[in-house]
């Protein structure tokens, strides 16, 4: 998909295969496996630029097929470089940062004054949580005790034009959620048992709190030419890096 | 008109349990009447707009009808962005209520003056505008905005300056409504919110004969009612508290340009901040929009075109 639309936002994308790939195979519930399924449960992609990894795992879904994954990035797509909520499966419209997590606090207080048992995880990178409406979304579940929602933050320690150490330091993003209210655990991104675990785990604590989980993650993980060389937020696939890229993820010598 | 609107809301949400109120902790003293009456669909959102549009954004996902209540310098100027992408891009249902806009906040200064809110929402796609003159439309403005279950950007200004029409008017959405007749040819007066009660007073001392057109809806707006208008007489004359760029005056441009070429003569904020403080006379004074400095306005344009 990356090569044939010679897309960017690659290394964005594969920091959260497993974070996505558990959630679709363990927690996420879609009766009928209907995307747009009323009681469904919703995962908002708040980090838009990862989207190429949920178009895989929507492909996995039989949500779209072959003709539309390989049309990605190309004239007249749907599946566009960002989330784009006109497709069913994406939630929300975001790239612009900052936006998911409101929209998913909405769902969350909706699902809850409708009293249904739809949980709702929002994903959003570290980068973006230098945006403001973060934490008036987080202060705002805390406050009406939406114990439905799941923010997942994939801190991969990199944002576009540098690590996030350099830009704007972070800290313990645990301890900042936990301040505002939430029960927070921090997980190796990477890891789906323990990432399953961790997940059971927040849904499982007996109080009133929205959940944080902190997944520590690599930018471009599983490419070793990609992984912490943050030139791949935007750098595009050429035939040889496409080569060895594959053959990385096949676990060929390269 | 502000009391209307507060009991119109009440209305609608006592009839439909799926209304929500959300404030930006905005609105004392108005919504107490709904506090008391619907206390379960009232959120204070705290003082956080950008959340609170996204909220009402999923909110209106899962069923619910949210009203999204703020002063129009933050809504819809300040969350402009929210608007687009979380609300307007997929054609929520959800409703901007933004008060206090134009110079309403006269004393405050221009953190809480707003005169570009309009030119901002309409370029919106599926966002729609209204900007009601009195009790009446304001009602209507509502009631049409909850009926049709798509955004709309709600514009609500000065609103003590008193009713232009007679009774609740039969509102089409789109159309300008007459708070005046008459039949010159010369001039007539176009204008929305506060400043139709001016067009009215400056219509009943100096031109007696104009008919004054209220436009309760900028977004969307009957193209053939403006063109016909524009077509019947020589001179429109536009009035807004608001700036002369994309606001009711642009509108009214945009339409005679391309289906009946007619003189317009905007009459607006003209590309500029308050200077000073004071009442809301003084400051409409201050930026040329009392009712002598128009009338003046209107006198010197008729004499050299």
């Amino acid at each position: 998909m990356a090569y044939a639309g010679s897309t960017v936002h690659i290394a964005c994308a594969f920091s959260i295969v497993e974070l996505l790939a558990v959630l679709y195979r363990s927690h996420l519930r879609y009766p009928g496996n209907d995307p747009l399924a009323e009681g469904r449960d919703y995962l908002v992609l708040s980090k838009g630029h990862g989207v190429m990894a949920q178009y895989a795992c929507m492909r996995e879904k039989g949500w779209i097929g072959d003709k539309e994954v390989k049309g990605y990035f190309s004239d007249g797509s749907h599946l566009k470089g960002l989330s784009d909520s006109r497709n069913p499966g994406l939630e929300v419209t975001s790239g612009t940062l900052g936006h998911g997590l409101s929209v998913g606090v909405g769902l969350a207080l909706g699902a809850k004054l409708n009293a249904t048992d739809q949980k709702v995880y929002a994903l959003v990178g570290d980068g973006e949580i230098n945006e403001g409406p973060i934490w008036e979304g987080a202060l705002f579940a805390a406050h009406h005790e939406l114990k439905n929602l799941m923010v997942i933050i994939d801190e991969n320690g990199y944002q576009a034009m540098g690590s996030t150490q350099e830009v704007l330091k972070l800290g313990s993003i645990q301890s900042k959620f936990e301040c505002f209210g939430f029960k927070a655990m921090t997980v190796d991104g990477h890891d789906e048992m323990a990432i399953d675990r961790a997940i059971e785990e927040l849904w499982s604590t007996a109080s009133s709190s929205p959940k944080a989980l902190v997944a520590k993650t690599v930018k471009g993980k599983g490419v070793p030419f990609m992984e912490h060389n943050n030139a791949w937020h935007y750098t595009r696939l050429d035939a040889d890096t496409y080569r060895r890229a594959l053959a990385a993820i096949d676990g060929k010598p390269q | 008109m502000r009391a209307r609107l507060s009991q119109t809301l009440v209305h609608i949400a006592q009839a439909d349990s799926k209304v929500l109120l959300l404030t930006g902790d905005h609105g004392y003293a108005l919504f107490d009447e709904f506090r008391r009456e619907c206390p379960a669909q009232y959120i204070n959102a705290g003082v956080a707009e950008q959340n609170m549009v996204g909220v009402a954004a999923g909110l209106a996902r899962t069923g619910f009808r949210p009203f999204v209540y703020g002063l129009s310098a933050f809504i819809p100027v300040r969350v402009l962005e929210q608007i687009k992408i979380d609300v307007a891009h997929d054609n929520l249902p959800v409703i901007f209520l933004g008060d206090g806009a134009g110079f309403v906040y006269s004393f405050l200064g221009t953190s809480h003056q707003s005169t570009e809110d309009i030119a901002c929402a309409r370029a919106i796609p599926n966002l729609s505008v209204y900007s009601p003159a009195d009790r009446f439309e304001a009602a209507a403005c509502m009631r049409i905005a909850y009926e049709s279950r798509a955004p709309v950007y709600l514009r609500v200004g000065k609103s003590d300056r008193g009713d232009v029409h007679d009774a609740v008017p039969q509102e089409k959405i789109g159309r300008l409504l007459e708070a005046k007749s008459g039949n010159a040819a010369e001039i007539v007066f176009v204008a929305t919110g506060s400043l139709v009660r001016t067009a009215m007073d400056i219509a009943a001392r100096s031109y007696p004969d104009a008919v004054v057109w209220s436009a309760p809806f900028i977004k969307p707006i009957d193209c053939d009612q403006v063109a016909s208008i524009c077509k019947r007489h020589r001179v429109v004359v536009v009035l807004e508290e608001h700036s002369v760029f994309g606001g009711l005056g642009s509108v009214i441009a945009e339409i005679a340009s391309e289906y009946a070429p007619a003189r317009v003569l905007r009459i607006g904020v003209r590309d500029r901040f308050s200077h000073c403080c004071g009442s809301y006379e003084y400051l409409l004074r201050e930026h040329g929009l009392d009712g002598a400095a128009i009338e003046q306005r209107v006198r010197a344009y008729l004499g050299a075109n």
